[in-house]
């Protein structure tokens, strides 16, 4: 009887020390220079701005849009369920631990992609997955969705699947169907004033 | 599937209560097999002659905080999305002192009057019974309890941050308190006259 | 693990309980983000009571109107269905365990009487004292414990400090 507690106590305690030298390895690794140098050369971290349009109206849940501009734009007008983070305040802890979940795409975009750049450089040297950028940010972002092109008549079918595709985001993200002109943009931007909802499924109360 | 399952939101949230059933059971189930429906078995802790409560309750709270943190480690739960109960100092201390009287009263807390009740221990359903009574006086008397129920507020303060060690770290330190105590209570029982109940 | 009381009942190994309990805790915060509860459920059943027969009281408590009153469905909420379960599960052990039987359980030093009497009034205190403290052994200190809440520990420690000094004074009713 005694000795089959004093194992259990000593397995016990060799999991808890387990944790304790596991968390060593858990802290954020520098990624060496060649593999960033490699990593910067490749171009698969640009996201194009239908990719990311449609998994923000799919509701993808492994989708994290971060918008690195600063507050009062993004007060404005952002992404729906962006998260608003400051470039100075990337290398700040919570950032950190807020970029550092593996389970999720982390989609960067500022007005160009200069921010979103530096910001993916910083990021991937810490070793953070998964990170992308949001080709053009949000100006071509607007062009492509929210502006649209005209159709050629010469246009092909997938191209015009695309076209079909992007009216159907404008309807998503204005509620217009018709192609706002340019005294219309303004308003069309009020209307889109989707701003980060707080995480509603953070459960409540305990007891 | 990154835990919680709920609020990543890959299950919809009309299953979140059918999983509390469930859940529920579980926890009835194992709150009632392991004594908890028995008020003498349950304060034998405090007079030496049964440590079932001590002995159940901290190899629970060893179990589930170094399951959440391996799993976390995994990358299997974000911890950010757990429930963490917000820290309010005074009420924290002023109500766990109440409880505690309560408790050594009527030799039940609210989990385990219910199992008690559930198998058919009239202490067990009187006990719960004047818990409604507590709650409604409670809830007539808060403005006189405000101040003190929203006072000392912490936030979601963790107990390893005011050590200012690694959640990890603590949870070590947290077995060996535990598995010292499991030796203690055993030594302790040894030493005490039984009681029949 | 064999122990066998004489009426034929039977309690699994305490460390396996604290096991399955853990289990059982882990699975609820892997599951909903939560830990488990039991007074919570007492608290969302009188704010509903009292919102049906005075639904103006609601409105105007501080404290009712955080969960009941307008369109808020305090009996439509997690724990009361966890609650459930728990009669449930603890009702299934009970026939397992060959333990279903109406009784009082008490000393047999006092009568019944007075055993449910204590009952009664632990139950109120217990009751006031979780509402202040958020949470009761369940819901505050043993899920708070699990996610390293420092407020769990605190409650946990008033709780188990304050029953062991004061259970000294009410020894009669147990030993």
């Amino acid at each position: 009887m005694e000795r089959k507690y004093t194992i259990l106590a000593v397995l016990l305690i060799v999991l808890a020390l387990g944790l304790v030298v596991l968390q060593k390895k858990k802290e954020l690794k520098e990624t060496d220079p060649k593999s960033l140098l490699m990593a910067i050369a490749e171009k698969s971290r640009f996201l194009s701005a239908d990719q990311v349009t449609h998994r923000i109206i799919e509701n993808d849940p492994t989708l994290m849009l971060i918008d690195l501009r600063p507050t009062d734009q993004f007060k404005k007008f952002t992404l729906p369920g962006s998260i608003n983070i400051q470039p100075d305040s990337l290398l700040s802890k919570g950032t950190l631990e807020l970029l550092n979940q593996p389970g999720k795409d982390k989609v960067l975009y500022g007005n160009s992609d200069l921010t979103a750049e530096k910001a993916w450089v910083l990021g991937t040297r810490l070793s953070i997955s998964r990170l992308y950028i949001l080709k053009g940010g949000l100006n071509e972002w607007y062009n492509t969705i929210i502006k649209p092109g005209d159709v050629s008549a010469t246009a092909s079918s997938a191209d015009l699947d695309l076209v079909s595709f992007r009216n159907a985001a404008r309807q998503f993200f204005t509620g217009a169907g018709k192609t706002s002109d340019a005294t219309d943009d303004s308003k069309s931007y009020e209307k889109v004033n989707v701003l980060r909802k707080a995480p509603a499924a953070k459960s409540g109360g305990g007891c | 599937m990154i835990g919680p399952i709920i609020s990543s939101g890959l299950v919809s949230h009309a299953w979140d209560n059918i999983f509390a059933v469930f859940i529920g059971m579980g926890f009835g189930f194992a709150l009632e097999s392991s004594g908890f429906s028995s008020s003498r078995k349950i304060i034998g802790t405090f007079f030496g002659y049964d440590f079932v409560v001590v002995k159940v309750f901290f190899t629970a709270a060893i179990v589930a905080s170094m399951g959440l943190l391996y799993l976390s480690y995994l990358g299997l739960v974000d911890f950010s999305q757990l429930y963490i109960q917000p820290t309010f100092l005074t009420s924290a201390i002023v109500g766990g002192i109440i409880m505690g009287i309560g408790f050594s009263m009527g030799g039940f807390c609210p989990g385990t009057s219910l199992c008690a009740a559930a198998v058919g221990r009239l202490d067990g359903l009187v006990f719960f019974g004047g818990m409604f009574l507590g709650v409604f006086l409670f809830s007539e008397s808060f403005p006189i309890f405000e101040n003190m129920y929203y006072s000392g507020s912490q936030g979601a303060k963790m107990i390893n941050s005011a050590f200012g060690i690694s959640p990890e770290l603590f949870t070590f330190f947290l077995v060996l308190a535990a598995v010292g105590m499991f030796f203690g209570a055993a030594w302790v029982q040894k030493k005490v006259k039984k009681v029949e109940y | 693990m064999k122990k066998i009381k004489n009426d034929g009942s039977f309690y699994v190994n305490p460390y396996l309980g604290g096991v399955m309990l853990g289990t059982v805790l882990l699975l609820s915060f892997y599951i909903s983000g939560r830990g488990l509860g039991a007074s919570g459920a007492v608290k969302n059943t009188v704010a509903a009571t009292v919102n049906v027969i005075a639904p103006q009281h609601v409105e105007k408590s501080a404290y009712y109107c955080q969960f009941a009153g307008g369109d808020k469905k305090p009996m439509n909420n997690w724990l009361v269905y966890e609650v459930l379960g728990v009669l449930a599960g603890a009702f299934i052990s009970g026939i397992v365990f060959n333990r279903l039987k109406l009784k009082v359980e008490h000393s047999p030093k006092i009568t019944s009487r007075r055993r449910l009497w204590f009952a009664l009034g632990g139950g109120l205190v217990f009751g006031f004292g979780a509402q202040l403290a958020r949470g009761c052994t369940s819901g505050a200190a043993l899920s708070g414990m699990a996610v390293l809440s420092y407020g769990g520990y605190i409650t946990m420690v008033a709780i188990f400090g304050t029953a062991f000094v004061v259970a000294w004074i009410f020894r009669k009713n147990w030993i």
